[in-house]
């Protein structure tokens, strides 16, 4: 088993976390906490549990998905275990816990020591509600391992011998760069990495009644803010005075700056109306030729 | 029955399948319950209103767990024309305190509800799992199903089918002639929210008292009918059309629930709410006339699979007699797996006890019904005849007398060039289904 | 408040002047040619070299450092998304991620994806992640004081382990594939978002898209559902484009969408609700269903598109 501070490129992987974020998509007031209809996980966190498993056969270890929730969650967990999870394991925390709680949380029982151990620790890249995308790279942290966040794919047919996992991330300007991420090491994916597979029939059914390791953990310890919800509004940009001669066309510029408040018309039509509201827009502003009526 | 992996796989979730399920695994038989959306009832969408006293004998005191919005204290029947309206209205406290009539839910909420009970029971309930074919044995008897899912084959002792409308296995196991698009009527409905206040005064509820409103009329060209029932915060306002003139007219179903919320007693019940949702299902409509066998070697068909639903003009009914349906075919499949046989013939309990209680007992009463209410004449010309007749009786028309009843009648029955014959034999058959 | 940015071979990262800006113009770069990145900078500006970008390395190293700084200010540029949790991690603060505004009091976040602003004081001390094109740059005058902090990051041998302390190595950077460039650099581009009801809308809005000469995109929401490439998609996570003109058909204009669009001159968006900041943005804003209306833009604009059919909701009110 490798630990966090060997170096070994050759060591073998002792087994593959995956992390999903449950997250409870009814947020009426007084909604049952353990009510698990509408709740789901992210198709970052589905690509990532693929990801796990693809890695998982490959290596020939098993995987653990972990989710860090109130019991609702548990229901995910026997979904990944449907899909080929070999053992599921909730943290038993608040829906609404602290990122750093949680990661702290999820770092203890993915750590070689006490605890479901893992050495490659795979996450979505940001979860539905909160999106910070900041658990992996708290996790990360905590393990004192290698982090690759936002990926956009990942080689899951390389050998399992060499210690490490290939990865590209996205980078400025459409580029992308190609990395070697040493195991242990934390990944987050994008959503379109891959898409999870469909269970077996008979592991779905199985799944109902498997076992759920849960864990208690300590009372949280950080306390978000209580925040002033409003709906979204894009704030005023400032702007450079912009070049040129022409005063108005200056104006122009200046006023139609992304953020400015509604600045063009609303109309609600028909469809057929309204498509040739548009095509008339288009032949108005010049992008159309006559001959395309 | 060597060689299977559950004693009954269920198909469908809904109150057809979760009830059959419930009995099943009371009586200590493995069950599995394939689903096909991701929790019942989640793409399950109906009027509104359903009449749970079938749950008596499943779910003592169901009144107190069920999630219900509202009670139906009071019911209208409303004729319109396009600019009259003639309503009947009937209220009842009664219906607002144990056992109850009417409830509306959202069947989102009832159907997992039910399920849940199934669940509780020792049920197997899968969801996100689609029935893609069935298995059979050499014979042809059915010995389980094909779902969507990789090793997807579950052989079972018996299956049953509660998979809704136009439902697949039915089908597949040939158990339906074939299929007539009149048979069917497109249900729409959208649901309008406002807050509660709103809605109690409007139709003058308090608490947790609900209406029902049943519509004549007011579905534009299309022969159908409509209608409103609150929720806590929303409405359900809806119409059942008659597929073959929809489609003939090119009408769009929206446009017909625009016409009837513009409708002058309409607009001022639905005035400021929001859409918050639309949706459209097939209704199995024509009765009796459409029923399928219902069973076959190894299967027996429930709910609106077997086009139980009565849908016939002041009466849209389908989750009770789902919820029935599916008991029995539950209690019929515990004797006929006990007795070792689940051939047609073992299954003919099923048949029999349908045949002994109102679902099939009202259909058979109520067969001539649909054909009648979905009737061109019932659609077009008596809403037209009734509201006149009505409007001339009220109309203070001085100097001249007030007209008598007959002379009114007989005077607008010719305007609108209806025959005495037909009318006549409408009243009968009317008198036959309703009376 | 410090603004933190990380730079790769001398270049500034997209939102890295506004990051400064937001920040009074106090910065510390740091990376790769950092010396090249500063040219256009003004204000107080420290420079630290740490050769390749290496995200546990450094926030190990500038957590230390910054230990007196209670406001980090990254952009949310990949590298900025990438370090600033680490190096929260690292300095024990919350992380606030892809914020609209920050100050010392208040900091405002969007949540749900986009269609929530969600306004909250300011922790005591963090790490945070400023949107990238949510504030525009102001004009800059008088000149940058500069300084040098030497961490000895870049002397350090690389990708491997040191104090504990991993790092992925970066094997080979690749260019923008085709896809990329194409919609990149497209003068005009159609969007799909959410608003799309199936796979088959999204292949009608390429055939307008081909009929009028522009480029697809799409919001992460499509994206996710794998109907189109990474590549295609707009935004924050995706690629950066500057269009003339943007058709934006059933998409909200979430701020990780919107911060990607440039200033386009002409903005046409479908939607069912008026009131969505994409709706906001347009020149000319369509109440409609975005499904239909690209049909019957179909049939006007591309070459033997048949007129949309009718009456098709029986057919789909079969099965529901
Ligand atoms: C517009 C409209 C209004 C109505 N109003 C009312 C009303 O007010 N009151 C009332 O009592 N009734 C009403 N009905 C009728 C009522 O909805 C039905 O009669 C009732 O839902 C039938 O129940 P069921 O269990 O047989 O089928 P359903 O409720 O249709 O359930 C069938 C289940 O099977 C699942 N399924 C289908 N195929 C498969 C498959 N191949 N594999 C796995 N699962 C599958 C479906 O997802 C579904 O959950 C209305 C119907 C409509 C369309
Ligand atoms: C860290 C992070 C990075 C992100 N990066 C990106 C990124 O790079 N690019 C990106 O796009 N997103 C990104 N997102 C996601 C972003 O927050 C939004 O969730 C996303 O942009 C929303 O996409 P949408 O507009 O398609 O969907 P929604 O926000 O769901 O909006 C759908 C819209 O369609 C409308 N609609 C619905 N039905 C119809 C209809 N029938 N006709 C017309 N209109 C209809 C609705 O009114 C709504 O306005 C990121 C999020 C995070 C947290
Ligand atoms: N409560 C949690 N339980 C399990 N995994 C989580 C939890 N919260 C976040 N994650 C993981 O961290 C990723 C990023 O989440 P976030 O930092 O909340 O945006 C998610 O996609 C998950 O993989």
């Amino acid at each position: 088993m490798t630990t966090a501070t060997s170096s070994s490129p050759s060591a073998p992987t002792a087994s593959i976390a995956v992390c999903l974020k449950w997250t409870a998509a009814r947020d009426d007031a007084g909604a049952d906490p353990d009510d698990d209809r509408f709740a789901g996980v992210s198709a970052a966190d589905r690509a990532a549990l693929e990801v796990a498993l693809r890695l998982g056969e490959r290596w020939g270890v098993p995987v653990t998905a972990l989710a860090a929730g109130p019991a609702g969650a548990e229901r995910t967990l026997r979904d990944a275990i449907a899909a080929g999870a070999d053992r599921a394991v909730r943290l038993d925390m608040d829906a609404d816990a602290d990122s750093r709680d949680v990661a702290f949380e999820l770092a203890q029982a993915t750590a070689p020591t006490g605890g479901p151990c893992a050495d490659l620790v795979l996450c979505g890249d940001y979860s539905l509600d909160r999106g910070s995308g900041s658990v992996p790279a708290f996790i990360a942290h905590h393990r004192s391992a290698a982090q690759a966040l936002g990926l956009v794919s990942v080689d899951t047919d390389g050998p399992a011998a060499d210690g490490v996992v290939r990865a590209v991330r996205r980078l400025d300007g459409g580029r992308r760069e190609l990395l070697e991420v040493p195991v242990p090491g934390v990944l987050s994916v994008e959503g379109s990495v891959a898409s999870l597979r469909r269970a077996p029939l008979r592991r779905a059914l199985a799944s109902r009644t498997a076992p759920i390791e849960v864990i208690r953990t300590p009372p949280a310890h950080h306390r978000g803010a209580p925040a002033i919800v409003t709906p979204y509004r894009p704030r005023a940009r400032v702007m450079a005075a912009p070049a040129g001669d022409d005063v108005l066309a200056r104006l122009r510029r200046l006023t139609d700056a992304g953020a400015a408040p509604a600045r063009g018309e609303t109309v609600e039509l028909a469809p057929a109306d309204a498509a040739r509201r548009i095509v008339e827009a288009l032949r108005d502003w010049g992008y159309l030729a006559d001959h395309d009526r | 029955m060597a060689d299977v992996d559950v004693d009954v796989v269920v198909v469908g979730a809904g109150p057809a399948g979760a009830c059959a399920a419930i009995e099943l695994a009371r009586a200590g038989r493995s069950v599995v319950v394939l689903e096909r959306g991701p929790f019942p009832g989640s793409k399950n969408m109906y009027g509104g209103v359903v009449y749970p006293r079938i749950l008596d004998e499943l779910i003592p005191r169901w009144w107190e767990e069920a999630p219900i919005q509202r009670w139906v204290t009071r019911r209208s029947t409303m004729v319109l024309t396009p600019t009259q309206a003639l309503t009947v209205d009937f209220r009842s406290q009664a219906w607002g305190a144990p056992p109850y009539n009417g409830a509306t839910a959202y069947r989102p909420d009832f159907d997992h509800w039910l399920a849940g009970h199934a669940e509780a029971a020792g049920a197997q309930l899968l969801c996100s799992t689609t029935v893609v074919g069935l298995l059979r044995d050499p014979g042809g008897r059915v010995v389980g199903v094909r779902t969507d899912r990789p090793d997807g084959d579950l052989r079972a002792g018996l299956v049953i089918a509660c998979d809704g409308v136009n439902s697949f296995v039915a089908k597949e196991a040939g158990l339906y002639g074939p299929v007539d698009a009149a048979n069917y009527t497109l249900g729409v409905k959208e649901t309008l929210a406002l807050p509660k206040e709103v809605i109690d005064e409007r139709f003058g509820v308090r608490g947790r008292e609900g209406v029902d409103i049943e519509i004549l009329g007011g579905t534009g060209g299309v022969n159908g009918g409509g209608f409103v029932y609150t929720n806590l915060d929303t409405l359900a306002v809806g119409a059942v059309l008659k597929l073959p003139k929809l489609a003939a007219q090119g009408t769009r179903p929206e446009e017909i629930i625009a016409g009837l919320k513009a409708h002058p007693a309409i607009a001022p019940l639905v005035e400021g709410a929001e859409l918050k949702e639309y949706s459209a299902h097939l209704i199995p409509e024509a009765g009796l006339a459409m029923m399928p066998k219902l069973a076959g070697d190894g299967l027996l068909v429930a709910g609106d699979a077997a086009a139980m639903c009565l849908a016939a003009g002041i009466w849209l009914e389908g989750v009770n007699f789902a919820m029935a349906s599916g008991m029995y075919a539950g209690r019929a499949a515990i004797e006929a797996l006990s007795r070792n046989d689940v051939s047609t013939e073992g299954l003919a309990g099923y048949e029999r006890r349908l045949s002994e209680t109102f679902v099939l007992r009202d259909h058979r009463k109520l067969r001539r019904a649909p054909h009648l209410v979905l009737s061109d004449r019932v659609q077009h010309l008596y809403p037209e005849l009734i509201t006149s007749v009505v409007e001339r009786m009220f109309r203070v028309d001085n100097p001249n007398p007030k007209p008598g009843l007959r002379r009114i009648v007989e005077s607008e029955r010719r305007r609108l060039g209806i025959r005495r014959r037909d009318l006549a034999r409408d009243g009968l058959d009317g008198l036959r289904s309703f009376g | 408040m410090l603004a933190v940015i990380p730079v790769r071979a001398g270049v500034l990262p997209a939102g890295g002047a506004e990051a400064a800006d937001e920040c009074g113009r106090r910065v510390l770069l740091v990376g790769e040619s950092v010396e090249h990145a500063a040219a256009h900078l003004t204000g107080e500006v420290r420079l630290c070299e740490a050769g390749p970008y290496r995200p546990g390395a450094w926030a190990a190293a500038l957590a230390e450092v910054l230990a007196d700084e209670p406001i980090v200010v990254l952009p949310a540029s990949p590298d900025g998304r990438d370090l600033a949790p680490r190096l929260a991690a690292a300095m024990d603060r919350p992380c606030i991620a892809g914020a609209t505004r920050l100050s010392s009091t208040t900091v405002v976040v969007p949540r749900d994806g986009g269609r929530t602003m969600h306004t909250m004081p300011a922790p005591a001390a963090f790490v945070a992640t400023l949107q990238v094109g949510v504030r525009g740059v102001e004009p800059h005058d008088g000149g940058a004081t500069v300084s040098w902090l030497d961490l000895g990051l870049d002397r350090r041998p690389i990708g491997a382990v040191d104090g504990g302390l991993a790092d992925a190595r970066v094997v080979e950077v690749l260019a923008p594939d085709a896809a990329t460039v194409d919609l990149a650099e497209a003068g005009r581009i159609v969007g799909g978002g959410a608003g799309l009801r199936s796979p088959e809308q999204f292949e009608q809005l390429a055939a307008l898209g081909v009929a009028m000469g522009a480029s697809v995109g799409a919001t992460r929401v499509i994206t996710d559902r794998g109907w189109v490439g990474h590549e295609r998609q707009i935004g924050t996570t995706g690629v950066v484009v500057s269009p003339e003109l943007y058709l934006a058909f059933g998409i909200s204009g979430a701020v990780q969408h919107t911060s990607g669009l440039g200033h386009p001159e002409h903005v046409v968006s479908v939607n069912v609700d008026a009131h969505c900041p994409m709706m906001q943005m347009a020149d000319l804003a369509v109440v409609a269903d975005a499904n239909e209306v690209l049909a019957e833009l179909v049939a006007l604009l591309v070459p033997g598109a048949a007129a949309a059919p009718v009456a098709v909701a029986v057919a789909e009110g079969a099965r529901g």
